[in-house]
């Protein structure tokens, strides 16, 4: 089976500190490479995905799987190393991105469907099935300004998922909508699968990978450190991340204070040396707790 | 993969989304004229205010000795154009940021971005034709055969526009310094091309060789919009008409700076990706 993803020695490197005014001083005297503060979001990945793998991506936050994921997508490029994918990519990363809160939801299926590739024709015919299976056959000729998240993100989800590409990519979306809904999406991804598509998957939620992956690659800390059965990685990651509360554990028990409760000001262990952080991850996703909810300060005013 | 492809097959896939080019242009003008009351309106207020200004100024307060009667024509054979140039510098710099949603959620060739920008604003400038046509009619302006050479001068532009679109998309993304410096460099461009006047005034008002070359030669060599202007103007000047050097300036400068903002665009292409 020749593979359909091939990627050798991938790596993206990203600034921590958005400086671009200093970066334009360092163009100007041919500086552009290895400046300080920046970091690897991943570093030496190397893997092949053959067609009609269904891959599940593991690891914590902020560990380099969305990036990888938009690498694959072409909306990242890499600054190492070499990755070729055979075939469309239909992502489903950011899925209302394409949509224009002005233009009514018929303009923009039209548009979005446009700018994934879909012709005229393929649009018209795919046109009442992308309208009925998002539910928003109502508010076709409402401006998509006026839709409601889950609405968006299910015309979204409709709109990539009827593209006729060969890789699915999918970063999270099953998080997002009703339960309903969510089984429709279950739907349409087993017939994807089903019909011999390549699928990446994102999703924190085990049950998720498990029920549509076979095969796990586990990344950490922008290295790619398992790569295996779906339920290698799993327990690799689970492991992982006992060892580390349990570490955690261990450094509160030392901790040589004074009778004074002190709060939790930053998790040791959950900030690995080495362990990186990416832009794109959520706000507050992977942010040290600084204070814990009930847990205040001696002396500090409460509320 | 995009990254990876040779220049060739990466024009290729260019070629392959035209249609999504299209469709993007169209969005751009739906959008335009779905989001305000006057649509149109706006396309032909901004050069016919400005063409009203300077030929208030020039022809009405002050004795025109520059340029040709009748002077409102003569300013919007160029005002037009100028307007063109105007909009692809700002849109391009704001190409990349403006969608970046788009942007970020589709493999596009991300050159697209840039030519939509001088594609939408070219329709913008077909739509605003008009106006100059209104004007010829009611000041009596007789339309030459020169007009036939419309389609190479927007050809040339067309290419220069892309080619500085596709340096100043990226680089405006990544460095704040940018759009504020060009901001200047746009208003300068303005005095010193050959809008308010004619590259023949020049000649007229400086007599004089730089080391064996007119000065008015040296002018239309330095800035390639003069030869693109004067072109244009040909329609309905004729007399102004300097010769074939000064186009053949622009054509060859048009293509040499596609090449270097196809350049720059690639260079930075990755770094943008990140910082949108």
């Amino acid at each position: 089976m020749s593979p359909v993803i091939e990627a050798e020695g991938l790596g993206i490197s990203f600034r921590r500190n958005r400086a671009r005014n200093q970066r334009l001083r360092d163009v100007v005297r041919g500086r552009t490479k290895s400046r300080k503060g920046e970091f690897w979001a991943l570093r030496d990945i190397s893997f092949q995905v053959g067609a009609g793998e269904a891959v599940g991506l593991v690891g914590g936050n902020g560990q380099g799987k969305s990036t990888l994921l938009k690498l694959i997508a072409g909306v990242l490029l890499p600054d190492e190393g070499r990755l070729k994918v055979h075939g469309g990519v239909a992502p489903l990363i950011e899925v209302t991105g394409g949509f224009v809160g002005d233009l009514t939801a018929r303009d923009n299926i039209w548009l979005t469907a446009g700018l994934h590739g879909l012709g005229r024709r393929q649009i018209a015919a795919r046109f009442d099935e992308i309208v009925d299976f998002a539910e928003v056959g109502d508010f076709l000729d409402t401006p998509f300004r006026h839709f409601s998240s889950g609405m968006k993100v299910r015309l979204g989800f409709s709109v990539v998922t009827t593209l006729d590409e060969p890789i699915v990519l999918v970063d999270e979306v099953l998080a997002v909508g009703d339960r309903a809904f969510r089984e429709k999406c279950y739907g349409r991804m087993n017939e994807l699968l089903s019909g011999g598509r390549t699928l990446f998957l994102v999703s924190h939620n085990e049950a998720d990978l498990r029920r549509f992956c076979t095969r796990g690659l586990y990344l950490k800390a922008g290295s790619l450190v398992g790569d295996g059965p779906l339920e290698d990685a799993l327990t690799t990651y689970r492991a992982d991340v006992g060892r580390r509360r349990k570490k955690r554990k261990a450094a509160a028990a030392q901790d040589p204070d004074t009778g004074e409760q002190r709060p939790v000001e930053q998790r040791p262990g959950e900030q690995q040396p080495g362990e990186q952080r990416s832009l794109e991850q959520q706000p507050g996703a992977q942010r040290p707790v600084e204070q814990r909810p009930g847990e205040q300060r001696p002396g500090e005013p409460a509320g | 993969m995009v990254a990876l492809v040779e220049p060739t097959t990466r024009l290729g896939t260019l070629w392959q989304s035209r249609r999504i080019l299209q469709l993007l242009i169209s969005r751009d003008l739906k959008v335009k004229y779905a989001s305000s009351v006057l649509g149109y309106v706006w396309t032909i207020l901004d050069p016919l205010m400005m063409a009203f200004v300077y030929w208030f100024v020039f022809s009405v307060l002050m004795e025109r000795t520059i340029g040709e009667a009748p002077y409102i024509v003569f300013l919007l054979c160029a005002m037009l154009p100028w307007q063109w140039t105007n909009g692809v510098v700002r849109g391009s710099m704001r190409a990349l940021s403006k969608d970046a949603k788009l942007v970020r959620s589709t493999s596009l060739p991300r050159e697209i971005w840039v030519l939509r920008t001088v594609g939408s604003k070219f329709v913008e400038f077909l739509f605003a034709i008009p106006v100059l046509a209104v004007f010829a009619v009611f000041t009596g302006a007789q339309l030459h055969w020169q007009v036939v050479y419309f389609p190479l001068a927007a050809g040339i532009q067309a290419v220069l526009l892309t080619g500085a679109g596709l340096a100043l998309a990226p680089l405006a993304t990544l460095y704040g310094d940018v759009p504020r410096l060009m901001r200047i460099v746009l208003r300068l461009l303005f005095y010193f091309s050959p809008i308010l006047y004619g590259i023949n005034d020049i000649a007229t008002r400086f007599d004089k060789d730089v080391l064996g070359v007119p000065i008015a030669d040296i002018y239309a060599f330095v800035n390639p919009l003069a030869g693109i202007f004067d072109l244009y103007r040909m329609a309905f000047f004729p007399d102004q008409w300097v010769g074939w050097s000064a186009v053949l300036f622009s054509a060859v400068f048009a293509v040499v700076l596609l090449l270097i903002g196809i350049r720059v665009f690639r260079r930075f292409e990755g770094l943008v990706l990140k910082e949108i």
